[in-house]
C-alpha cells in the first residue's frame, strides 16, 4: 500500500512532552439525580506519542464513554484530561470546539461521511474549517486518499464507495488536520474481514511510518492482535494494561 | 417542499394579482359606468333625491367645466324615481334623463348595447334604454311602449309612454335593473323642470390621480353647490379600492404562514434525518454558530428558490391573463355585486419584490427553530444515532 511521503502528520515533532495524553481520577456518572450509573470510575491513563493503542471491554463497559471525554465530546463528572499539556476539561465549549478542530481525529463506526460530497471534499472539508489554504488543501488531501489506496476514487461520493473504502476516506479526514492523536471508537464494526485487514494495515503503516497515534475502542480481536497496548476496561476501571513487545 | 413553495408561491402571486385585477375592474367600471369620477348637485339633494333640489344654469356650468384641465367631459343629468308597468310587472327604477352626446364622454353605456340603439334622434313616442336583465324579467322588446309613472315636481302625477330603443347590460347587473335611460329633455317635459335646470352634472376626468386637484378647483368655482368626488358618492367602491390593499396583505400573511409551516416542517426533518451527520461535524470542530448559520443559509437556499420560481411563473401567468381575459361567465353571482365577468389581472411589480423579500425573510426566521434544534445536539450522542 502506497504509503504518503508528504510533511509529517503530527505536529509534536519539536514538543519535549512525550505524554500526548493524561487522564487522572477520571470519572464519569450518568443520571447523577436519580439512578447514578459509574460509566466510568477513577482511570488514570496516559497514552504516549505513536502509540497503537486498543482499548477494549465488553459492551456498557465504559470504553466509549472514556473515548468521547478523551475526546473532548463529554465532560467529565470529575478529574482531569490533558491533551499535550492542556487540561481539556476547563476549556469553554468554542475553545473546546477549536481544541477537537487542530488537536483530535475522529474516526467513527459508521463513518459518518457527508453523503453529497466527494472523497476528496470530505477529506478536504476539515482542513476549510481550519482555514487552511487551497493548494495546501488540495495538496494533502490527494497525498492522503493515495496513501490509503482511494487515489483512484477522489471524485467518488460516499455512496458509490465499499464499507472498507469509506472508511479509509474517513481515517484520511482525521488525520488531514494533522491532530496529536486519532481516536477511532468501533474502526472495524461494519467491515469484513478483508476490509478490516487492510484498513488496519494501514492504519499500522500510518502509525509507524508518520507516528500518528491511535487510540481504539473496539471489541474486534483482530485490532486487539494489531494494537501494540491493549488497554481492559471493564466497570468504569482499567482491569489490565498490557504492552506487547515490538 | 421546493414544489410545495413553488406552488404555494404561484398561487399567492396568481390570486392576489387575480383579486387586485377583479378590484381595480370593479372600481374602473363603477367609475366609468355608474358614478364618473366628480358630480355636482343641489345642496341637500343626495340626502334624499328630492326633484325639486334642481340647480339652474347647468348648460353654462357645463361648458365652464369643460375648460378645466384634467377634465375628459361633463354632462347632465336629471333624476326621478318611477314605476314601470308592464304587462309582465311593475317595477320601481331610478329614471335618468342624459344628454346623449355629452354623456358619452362621461360614460360607457352606449358601449354597452346589446340590442337596439343608444339614445340617439329624435322620435314622436321618447325612447327608454332599459338593462337586459330588466328587459327579460319584464319580457321586453325592442319597440315595446313602457308607461313611466313619476310624481313632477309640482307634486302632480304624471304618466308617459315611452318605446324601449335599446337594452344595455354592463358588468353590474344590479344596476341594469335599477336604472333606465332616457333623453334629458324628455325626462324633463316629464318632470316639468325649468329650462337649463339639472339635478346633476357628472365629469369625468383624464386620469384618477387628477382627481384630488380637479376636485378642489371644482369645489372652490361653485362653493354653493355640492361637489362630491366617487370616493364620496359611492362608499361601496371606495371600500372595494381601499379593502383591496389590506385583503391582499391578509391573504399574502395567510400564504407565507402556510409557506413558514412548511419551512419550519421540512428544516425540522432535515435536523432529524441528519443527526448523525450534525454530530459528526461538531465532534470534527465545527462551531455551533456555523451549523446555526448553515442550517438557515439551507432554509434561505431552498425557500429562496422554490420562492423566486412561484413568483417567476405566477408573474408570468399574471402578465398572460393581463391581456387575455380570465372569463367567470360561469359565475353569475359576481355580476350582481358588480363585477366584471371577465377578469384582467393586475399586479405591481413592486407587490413581486415585497413577497420576494419576505420570501427571504421568511426563510431565516422559518430556520431559526430548527437550526436552534440542531445547535442543541450532543454531538457524541448524535453520532452514533440509527
Amino acid at each position: 500500500m502506497p504509503v504518503m511521503q508528504s510533511e509529517p502528520i503530527n505536529n509534536l515533532k519539536n514538543n519535549k512532552i512525550m505524554n500526548i495524553l493524561e487522564t487522572k481520577n477520571l470519572h464519569k456518572i450518568y443520571d447523577e439525580s436519580t439512578v447514578p450509573v459509574h460509566a466510568v470510575n477513577g482511570i488514570d491513563l496516559t497514552i504516549k506519542k505513536g502509540e497503537f493503542t486498543a482499548i477494549v471491554g465488553p459492551s456498557g463497559s465504559g470504553k466509549t464513554t472514556l473515548l468521547n471525554m478523551i475526546g473532548g465530546l463529554d465532560k467529565p463528572t470529575q478529574g482531569e484530561i490533558l491533551v499535550n499539556g492542556v487540561k481539556i476539561n476547563d476549556l469553554s465549549p468554542r475553545k473546546l470546539t477549536d481544541f477537537r478542530l487542530k488537536n483530535i481525529g475522529f474516526v467513527f463506526q459508521a463513518y459518518n461521511l457527508i453523503p453529497v460530497l466527494t472523497a476528496k471534499e470530505n477529506v478536504e472539508f476539515i482542513m476549510h474549517l481550519q482555514g487552511r489554504p487551497k493548494q495546501e488543501r488540495d495538496q494533502r488531501t490527494i497525498n492522503l486518499l493515495k496513501a490509503v489506496g482511494l487515489g483512484e476514487r477522489i471524485d467518488a461520493r460516499p455512496n458509490k464507495l465499499s464499507g472498507g473504502q469509506q472508511q479509509r476516506v474517513a481515517v484520511s479526514r482525521a488525520i488531514a488536520s494533522k491532530p496529536q492523536f486519532v481516536l477511532a471508537d468501533e474502526p472495524t464494526a461494519n467491515l469484513d474481514s478483508k476490509s478490516t485487514e487492510n484498513l488496519l494495515e494501514m492504519m499500522e503503516q500510518l502509525n509507524r511510518e508518520e507516528e500518528i497515534t491511535f487510540i481504539f475502542s473496539t471489541h474486534d480481536q483482530r485490532v486487539v492482535k494489531k494494537a501494540r497496548r491493549v488497554i481492559t476496561v471493564d466497570d468504569g476501571k482499567i482491569v489490565s494494561d498490557e504492552t506487547k513487545n515490538p | 417542499m421546493l414544489a410545495a413553495i413553488t406552488i404555494g408561491l404561484f398561487a399567492g402571486v396568481f390570486s392576489t394579482g387575480f383579486y387586485k385585477g377583479m378590484a381595480d375592474m370593479r372600481v374602473e367600471s363603477g367609475i366609468k359606468t355608474e358614478v364618473s369620477h366628480i358630480q355636482i348637485h343641489e345642496t341637500d339633494y343626495t340626502l334624499n333625491n328630492e326633484i325639486k333640489l334642481f340647480m339652474p344654469k347647468t348648460n353654462e356650468m357645463v361648458d365652464n367645466i369643460n375648460t378645466f384641465p384634467g377634465v375628459e367631459g361633463a354632462s347632465r343629468r336629471i333624476k326621478a324615481e318611477c314605476f314601470f308597468k308592464t304587462a309582465h310587472g311593475t317595477r320601481g327604477v331610478k329614471i335618468i334623463g342624459v344628454e346623449p352626446d355629452r354623456e358619452k364622454k362621461v360614460t360607457d353605456i352606449y358601449e354597452f348595447i346589446t340590442e337596439g340603439d343608444y339614445l340617439d334622434g329624435d322620435h314622436r313616442i321618447p325612447r327608454i334604454l332599459v338593462g337586459q336583465s330588466l328587459g327579460d324579467k319584464l319580457k321586453l322588446k325592442i319597440g315595446s311602449k313602457i308607461p313611466v309613472d313619476l310624481v313632477d315636481i309640482h307634486g302632480n302625477f304624471s304618466s308617459r309612454l315611452y318605446k324601449v330603443g335599446g337594452f344595455f347590460k354592463t358588468t353590474n347587473t344590479g344596476f341594469d335593473e335599477r336604472n333606465v335611460f332616457v333623453t334629458f329633455d324628455d325626462l324633463k317635459k316629464q318632470l316639468d323642470l325649468p329650462d337649463d335646470a339639472a339635478h346633476e352634472i357628472a365629469i369625468y376626468l383624464n386620469k384618477n390621480t387628477e382627481l384630488d386637484t380637479t376636485y378642489h378647483k371644482i369645489e372652490k368655482a361653485y362653493p354653493n353647490l355640492d361637489v362630491q368626488t366617487w370616493r364620496d358618492i359611492s362608499k361601496e367602491l371606495a371600500l372595494v379600492n381601499d379593502s383591496m390593499d389590506e385583503y391582499m396583505y391578509i391573504f399574502v400573511i395567510i400564504i407565507m404562514l402556510a409557506l413558514c409551516f412548511g419551512i419550519i416542517n421540512t428544516m425540522l426533518m432535515v435536523v432529524m434525518e441528519r443527526t448523525k451527520e450534525l454530530g459528526m461535524l461538531m465532534a470534527i470542530g465545527m462551531h455551533r454558530i456555523r451549523v446555526f448559520f448553515m442550517i438557515i443559509l439551507e432554509s434561505v437556499f431552498l425557500s429562496l428558490s422554490g420562492g423566486i420560481m412561484g413568483i417567476a411563473i405566477g408573474y408570468a401567468v399574471i402578465r398572460y391573463f393581463e391581456k387575455t381575459p380570465i372569463k367567470l361567465t360561469i359565475f353569475q353571482g359576481f355580476e350582481q355585486y358588480g363585477y366584471a365577468s371577465e377578469v384582467y389581472t393586475n399586479l405591481p411589480f413592486s407587490t413581486l419584490i415585497s413577497m420576494a423579500v419576505l420570501v427571504f425573510v421568511l426563510g431565516i426566521i422559518s430556520a431559526i427553530y430548527p437550526a436552534w434544534k440542531a445547535i442543541r445536539l450532543n454531538a457524541s450522542d448524535a453520532i452514533r444515532t440509527d
